[in-house]
């Protein structure tokens, strides 16, 4: 069978994980005071923090009558893979990251509600280690939370790969940087689980159909258990934040 | 410039929660379902979509009669009629400015909005047109108070009251808008000798009292109160008032000019201005004034 | 349910790089005791007895093993006996011997797959109790063998919690690391030494010959016979400085004293010579090799050369026989190669050798030497206390290691084969050495095969194309029972130029050969069937291969078609493929069908069917040879088997009638008309088949030869060498011809499989057969390419759905080197079982026959017996002989022997070594005096000798050989001329 030995004989993976559990997700929001949101995310050692500006009136070429604009920048920093690299903003990498970043925010902002505002994403990689994208997506999700901007749901985003288990296919949940250099396919998938719907889907080499599915349902999961993961921290910082103003407005 | 400097690691920093009423309400998060009845009428923070009833932003709810709004821990400041707001001039266009408010859209301040000298009741002329920019121009900072709201949103400014206009003198800090609380009234002279305006927006003006009431035929005094120096006792007092502000802000309290004041007082204990920066000073203002506040309201 | 830890790894690469990867800790890991009562276990997770029986007379009590990694690596053939039960293999081991060595690795997992053996795999790295971090400092090794004592400890206090009675199982560390062993009794660990342990193991006889004699090899300097090999880090320098070379080490079969290694810098071959310069390199090897300097660069040697010593001690002796033979050096001289020697061994590539024990002098002793079936492979030190019964057996013996004080490498006893001479054992042992997968069908391969009285279902056929009214027919050798192609023609009946319909049908085996099934991985694997001469290694099973699959006579089969029409002048109109359901009229052989189309008396459908296919065969194959393909040849024979006791009687050459050449003709039309679709559907993963052009320097002494005959050959196309082959011809000689392209197809390069995204489309091309491609498709039973090619195909004209494996390049890529490789193994099995074959059938037998000379040696000439398409050395005594560098030929006074010198020979066979029963040739004519084997001492053979030697013309002596028992058709061999595909 094609790719390389992702899975252990005693059914683990190279990190020690199963195939269906993500990494550790840490994640806080509201860790700046200048933006509307903020957040920081870590999916195991992928680190991305992300900021929120808006929603602010639009610049006039950017203004739409219809919704709001959302303007995302994704940018890597130096030091954030193991050669450390001088990263132009807006170099090719960036600019696609950052197009498929707004499809996803957009697809779940409310953006009917503010026309001719704009909404700007701020995201930046800390330290890459495999699933930069969806790290970015899950902390700018988080930071639109916190910046109270309405949202359908929330955007979650996750990678899947496939290995095989004898002959058996079995999808990998949640692809670190190890995996995903050792050369197999990486499906990543945005969507707002809640819905059940697809923002953005993207694979990185071809995937025959016949594992097209189980490894498109095994990211999908992997969605279902960020978005609770997500949901708990958005919880705990609504928690943290609310106490005192429910005593005072009493 | 070298400077005492403190880092600290992320696992050593002060929370800066201020424990008090335990009982947490119910939290709502986006997407989430709050009814699946038809019987409510959707507010802020809600839509429908399968015929449930959906928030869209995480906060807690609010309830009058029928309508059902999910208010966020923060947003941009949504105006409404009557508010004192703090903004910025960003741009002097046909007839009227154009305000920055901490709104999702910018405000406008009608040049019928505004008190030109030479009588309430003056027609504006051409010429005032071209005068603009010697009223407000680009960046300067005005207060003023809510006028309209109009359908997309966007709020119209009105100027037309002495305690309203041009600011300046003084130290701007923006906190997030729902930390402030709703007033009657959003000027106050604090006993410690300056004066805050809270912006309904999140946007504080804190400047030195003035001593005598302007006239406001009386420009040129106008231009020499701008050039008038601040006495630096004056300074240091906004600068702590300003550090409270930080301190309470950071612990998510309400800010008006009781809490204010309290942290004020309670901040005295810190000689020096700078000490207020600390994290643990912060937090110990910020508890010591929601014990007065706690205590105040026991009363 | 987990817990998570990070770790950080850092490592330095090139410019310093600091990698951290996260190391995930769980607590849900189980240790697959029955006897623990703590791990939340289903029924099925408990690997390990609650009470294992100790087997071991140093422990008496109940208790599991833990391995090190040596000893896994080292003892694999002990852990594969059923002797050790419930052991715990270490996730530390499991990846160090993956590291190490992936064979071992996975005998290793296939042991922990046998629910029987009791092996359980514990993750100890990624348990939270059992993993440690490497200190700063601390070596890797150390660290391991650290974690390993950390899991022995954990294990025994673990299974002691809740076991407050004391009743169960202590742990046993096994390990050879002395260090090791010192630091584990400190800490309280039972341990052991793997020989002190089977030593003591009761109840397992042979146990303790399987024991490996490892030592490590270079530290043995007292007494060293060979110089020390270089450390992995000075091999490492000196490449990367290019001082030293690497490159694989091959033996040379005929001087076990030389070897070659292909080295990139160098245009040929490096020579290695000598017992120093090959410093215990086994073929195979990847070595490091030192290129000495240019004043000691050799010649090949030319002579022939076996180690026939009887285990001389750890000796070597002098290498004078081999340097002697070397003049002094002409410089300018282009058969001088490059020289140099192995420094280094980079990375052994041992496996498992066939062979049997050399009679050891001393009765009863347990050290033996066992000479391996491959000439390439020394000697073997093995101990055994078995010898006895063992003499008589083939074995399987494994290397272990080569010590500096030893002159051969120690190795120990795996299993036997069965007794020499065996049928069963002989064609066990060429299977083995020839990697060939010949285990019976699985229980999970029978399982996907349809049952017995399978029929085609009605819906089926609805899908299918019937054909099942067409007169199809198949041509076959005679015996065949794996029809795998059939064919029909038939006039076109319609208005404008004539024109037929001609169809080949294909069995249908991707019908029943489903993608992924354990059937079709199992025929992955085995890529091919093989045959021997009285044995067929089935690809897939029988009932496959010899019914459902195979297209017989009056039986209703499913198929895959391609259609042409076709005019009269043999150019296709066009080409249609489809699935179809046929009912072949008769399954005939070559001669049948033959006859069928001599017989003009025949009229009906089948013989006009035949004519028809005959003539435009004969039309597609002059438009073919005016292309530029070649004819080549090689001898191919047939055995007489007797039927009882399957021992070869009688030889003869195969035939070829015309109608091979037209089952032949069309086939190559079909295998390029899908070739050509699948070209053009697939380019990133069709698979193909090309013949890559020689290069000119395989051609030199080849041309040579040829030219000392008279003839120059045009070598420049495929073309023109075509056109100078047919042109060389000796009337008198009517062998001539086909020797010569005999010695044509030994300078040409294999075909191979590919997958059309790996090459560039000019590098489809296919020398041989002068096709711009070309692929497989008429055999799917009998070659996994055409399996795979059925199916692209399939999917090419919509009648199956793809899957992911076979759209996948570098999937593609790997499936063709595995094909190449059981292809080329399969061939040189069936030779080697036809050399087999030809030895019994010499076994009391001796004969004179006619040869012609291949190749001329410094010692020994290359002689070809056409009648067996046997080969073999006649050595040349030096003394008599004097042999000509420059012209290559021998010369013993007014004798010349040269290349295509045509010869008499006698053949006996020479039994007096076991292992090695070899064909002698004795020289009869050219009479030589004191050489020449002299007939009067064997009277009776005498008339056999002189008829044969005076045959100039053997088609005269048809019948004048009267009372010979046997037949004396030898000069009617019509080598089967088989293009080379």
């Amino acid at each position: 069978m094609p790719g390389p030995d992702l899975l252990s004989s005693q059914g683990l993976r190279l990190d020690g994980r199963r195939p269906n559990e993500l990494r550790r997700i840490r994640c806080k929001l509201g860790v700046f005071t200048q933006p509307d949101g903020s957040a920081y995310l870590e999916q195991g050692n992928t680190k991305v923090l992300a900021a929120v500006y808006g929603p602010h009136q639009a610049s006039k070429s950017k203004t739409s009558t219809d919704g709001v604009v959302v303007n995302c920048q994704y940018s890597m920093a130096t030091f954030s893979t193991g050669e450390r690299k001088n990263r132009p903003r807006g170099d090719r990498k960036s600019q696609e990251m950052s197009l498929h970043l707004r499809q996803s925010l957009t697809a779940a902002i409310k953006t009917e509600l503010y026309p001719r505002s704009q909404i700007d994403v701020y995201v930046e990689v800390l330290q890459a280690d495999g699933g930069a994208y969806c790290a970015s997506v899950n902390a700018a999700t988080l930071a639109l939370v916190d910046a109270g901007i309405p949202l359908k749901a929330y955007a979650c985003a996750c990678t899947a790969s496939i290995a095989w288990r004898g002959s058996e296919p079995e999808p990998l949940v949640d692809v670190g940087h190890v995996e995903e250099a050792a050369g197999g396919v990486c499906l990543t998938v945005s969507s707002l689980p809640s819905t059940r719907s697809v923002a953005l889907l993207e694979l990185s080499h071809k995937l025959h159909m016949d594992y097209f599915d189980v490894v498109l349902s095994r990211a999908m999961q992997g969605c279902r258990d960020i978005e609770v993961i997500l949901d708990r921290a958005v919880r705990e910082h609504l928690a943290e934040g609310w106490t005192k103003q429910d005593v005072v407005t009493i | 410039m070298t400077g005492h400097v403190s880092i600290k690691l992320a696992s050593e920093r002060v929370n800066h929660c201020v424990a008090a009423n335990n009982e947490l309400p119910r939290f709502y998060t986006p997407g989430e379902v709050i009814s699946g009845m038809q019987d409510f009428m959707r507010g802020h923070g809600t839509y429908t979509e399968d015929d449930c009833l959906k928030s869209s932003v995480a906060g807690v709810m609010q309830k009058v009669n029928k309508l059902i709004c999910i208010r966020p821990l923060k947003s941009r400041y949504v105006g409404e009629i009557g508010d004192v707001v703090v903004g910025r001039v960003l741009e002097v266009q046909q007839r009227r400015w154009k305000i920055e408010t901490n709104s999702r859209l910018d405000s406008v301040l009608q040049l019928s909005s505004v008190n030109l000298p030479g009588g309430e009741l003056r027609r504006r002329s051409a010429e005032d047109e071209q005068m603009m920019r010697k009223h407000l121009q680009e960046g300067d900072l005005i207060s003023a108070e809510v006028q309209s709201v109009f359908s997309d949103g966007s709020l119209s400014l009105h100027t037309r009251s002495l305690k309203y206009g041009k600011l300046v003198q003084g130290t701007l800090v923006k906190v997030f808008p729902s930390l402030i609380k709703r007033r009657k009234n959003h000027f106050h002279n604090l006993p410690c000798g300056i004066s805050v305006i809270i912006g309904n927006n999140g946007y504080i003006w804190i400047s030195p009292q003035q001593q005598d009431i302007l006239l406001e035929d009386n420009k040129d005094e106008i231009q020499n109160y701008e050039l008038q120096p601040v006495s630096r006792t004056d300074r240091e007092t906004m600068a702590r008032v300003k550090n409270c502000i930080a301190a309470l802000v950071a612990s998510k309290m309400m800010l008006d000019d009781t809490s204010i004041m309290f942290a004020f007082e309670e901040s005295l204990k810190y000689d020096n201005v700078k000490d207020l920066l600390d994290p643990e000073a912060m937090l110990d203002i910020a508890f010591l004034a929601q014990h007065r506040i706690n205590t105040v309201m026991e009363d | 349910m987990w817990t998570t830890k990070t770790f950080l790894t850092k490592t330095k690469r090139g410019n310093i790089l600091k990698i951290v990867r996260e190391h995930y800790l769980r607590d849900d890991l189980l240790c697959g005791s029955a006897a623990c009562n703590i791990c939340p276990h289903k029924d099925d997770e408990y690997i390990l007895d609650s009470k294992p029986h100790s087997i071991c007379a140093l422990f008496d009590y109940e208790h599991y093993l833990i391995l090190d990694t040596n000893v896994v690596l080292h003892q694999i053939d002990v852990l594969e006996e059923d002797a050790l039960t419930n052991v715990i293999i270490l996730q530390t081991v499991l990846e160090e011997v993956k590291h190490q060595n992936t064979a071992i690795y996975q005998r290793l997992l296939e042991i922990i797959g046998k629910k029987t053996r009791k092996f359980y795999s514990f993750v100890n790295e990624h348990h939270k109790d059992t993993y440690i971090e490497r200190n700063p400092g601390e070596k890797q090794n150390d660290r391991n063998d650290r974690a390993i004592r950390k899991a022995a400890a954990w294990y025994a206090s673990h299974l002691s919690i809740n076991n407050l009675d004391g009743q169960y199982p202590q742990i046993v560390l096994l390990t050879d690391d002395e260090n090791n062993r010192k630091i584990a009794q400190e800490e309280g660990i039972v341990c052991c030494s793997v020989k002190d342990y089977i030593e003591n193991v009761n109840g397992f006889v042979g146990l303790v010959d399987k024991l490996s004699k490892n030592v490590i090899p270079e530290s043995c300097s007292k007494d060293a016979l060979y110089p020390a090999h270089l450390t992995p880090t000075q091999i490492h320098t000196g490449i990367r400085n290019g001082k030293l070379y690497q490159g694989t080490f091959h033996a040379s079969r005929e001087n076990f004293l030389e070897g070659t290694s292909v080295v990139s810098g160098f245009e040929k071959p490096i020579l290695l010579q000598g017992h120093i310069g090959i410093n215990r390199a086994v073929d195979g090897d990847i070595v490091a090799i030192e290129i000495l300097p240019k004043e000691e660069w050799r010649k090949p040697s030319d002579i022939v050369l076996e180690d026939k010593a009887d285990d001389p001690g750890d000796l070597l002796e002098e290498d004078t026989e081999l340097l002697t033979s070397v003049k002094p050096i002409d410089t300018s001289d282009d058969e001088i190669t490059p020289t140099g020697k192995v420094v280094g061994i980079i990375r052994r590539k041992w496996r498992q050798y066939c062979g049997i024990l050399k009679p050891s002098k001393f009765p009863g002793a347990t050290r033996h030497l066992f000479t391996p079936a491959e000439r390439k492979i020394p000697h073997v030190r093995i101990e055994t206390r078995q010898s006895d019964v063992l003499a008589s057996q083939r074995i399987l013996v494994a290397l272990d290691s080569w010590p500096r004080n030893s002159r051969y490498p120690l190795g120990h006893f795996v299993r036997s084969l069965g007794p020499i001479g065996d049928k069963n054992a002989e064609n066990e042992v060429i299977l083995l050495e020839h990697d060939i997968p010949h285990a019976r069908f699985s229980e999970a391969v029978l399982a996907c095969l349809p049952p017995d009285d399978w029929t085609i279902p009605e819906e089926e056929i609805k899908k299918r194309v019937d054909l099942r009214g067409l007169c199809i027919c198949s041509v076959d050798p005679p015996g065949c029972t794996d029809i795998d192609d059939a064919l029909h023609a038939r006039a076109l009946r319609r208005a404008g130029p004539r024109a037929y319909e001609v169809g080949v049908h294909i069995a249908d085996v991707t019908h029943f050969v489903r993608p992924n099934t354990a059937l079709d991985k199992e025929a992955a694997l085995r890529s091919t069937t093989v045959y021997l001469v009285d044995k067929r290694i089935d690809m897939v099973p029988d009932l496959l291969s010899s019914n459902l699959c195979s297209l017989r006579g009056g039986e209703e089969r499913l198929a895959f078609s391609c259609v042409w029409e076709i005019d009269e002048n043999a150019n296709v109109i066009s080409t249609k493929f489809h699935k179809s359901v046929i009912k072949s009229r008769s399954a005939m052989t070559y001669e049948e069908a033959q006859l069928i189309i001599d017989d003009r008396s025949r009229q009906d459908e089948i013989a006009s069917s035949l004519r028809v296919l005959n003539a435009l065969a004969k039309k597609l194959k002059r438009k073919r040879l005016d292309n530029g393909a070649l004819l080549l040849a090689s001898p191919e024979i047939r055995f007489q088997v007797d039927s009882e006791t399957h021992e070869p009687m009688e030889v003869q050459a195969k035939k070829i009638l015309d109608t091979n050449s037209m089952v032949e003709e069309f086939m190559l039309l079909a295998n390029v008309s899908v070739a050509e679709r699948l070209a053009r559907d697939f380019p990133q993963c069709a698979l193909l088949r090309r013949h890559p052009a020689p290069p000119p320097a395989y051609f030199h002494t080849f041309l040579k030869a040829a030219s000392q005959q008279g003839f120059e050959l045009d070598v420049s196309t495929n073309k023109s060498f075509s056109k100078s082959l047919d042109a060389a011809v000796i009337p008198e000689r009517p062998f001539f011809n086909t020797l010569l392209r005999i010695m044509a197809t030994r300078c040409m390069q294999q075909a191979v499989y590919f997958s059309s995204g790996t090459r560039t489309q000019e590098e489809f091309y296919h020398y041989g057969l002068a096709c711009p491609i070309y692929t497989h498709f008429t055999s799917p039973i009998r070659r996994y390419a055409d399996v795979i090619v059925h199916r692209l195909l399939a999917a090419s004209i919509g009648a199956d759905v793809t899957h992911a494996t076979l759209l996948d390049t570098k999937h593609a890529d790997a499936l063709c080197d595995n094909l190449n490789y059981r292809h080329r193994q399969a061939q040189y099995a069936g030779r080697a079982s036809v050399a087999l074959n030809t030895h019994i059938l010499f076994k009391n037998r001796v004969e004179i026959e006619s040869a012609v000379v291949l190749a001329v040696k410094r010692n020994a000439l290359q002689v070809l017996i056409p009648k067996y398409g046997l080969e073999g050395p006649l050595y040349l005594p030096s003394d008599k002989f004097t042999y000509n560098e420059e012209e290559h030929f021998q010369i013993c006074d007014d004798v010349i022997l040269k290349t295509f010198d045509e010869l008499t020979v006698r053949l006996s066979l020479d039994s007096t070594n076991l292992q090695h029963r070899k064909l002698v040739f004795q020289l009869v004519k050219p009479h030589i005096p004191g050489f020449s084997y002299e007939p009067e001492k064997e009277g009776e053979k005498m008339d056999v000798e002189t008829v044969v030697a005076e045959k100039s013309n053997p088609e005269d002596n048809k019948g004048k050989s009267t009372q010979k028992k046997k037949r004396k058709d030898n000069a009617e061999i019509k080598s089967k001329k088989k293009i080379k595909k």
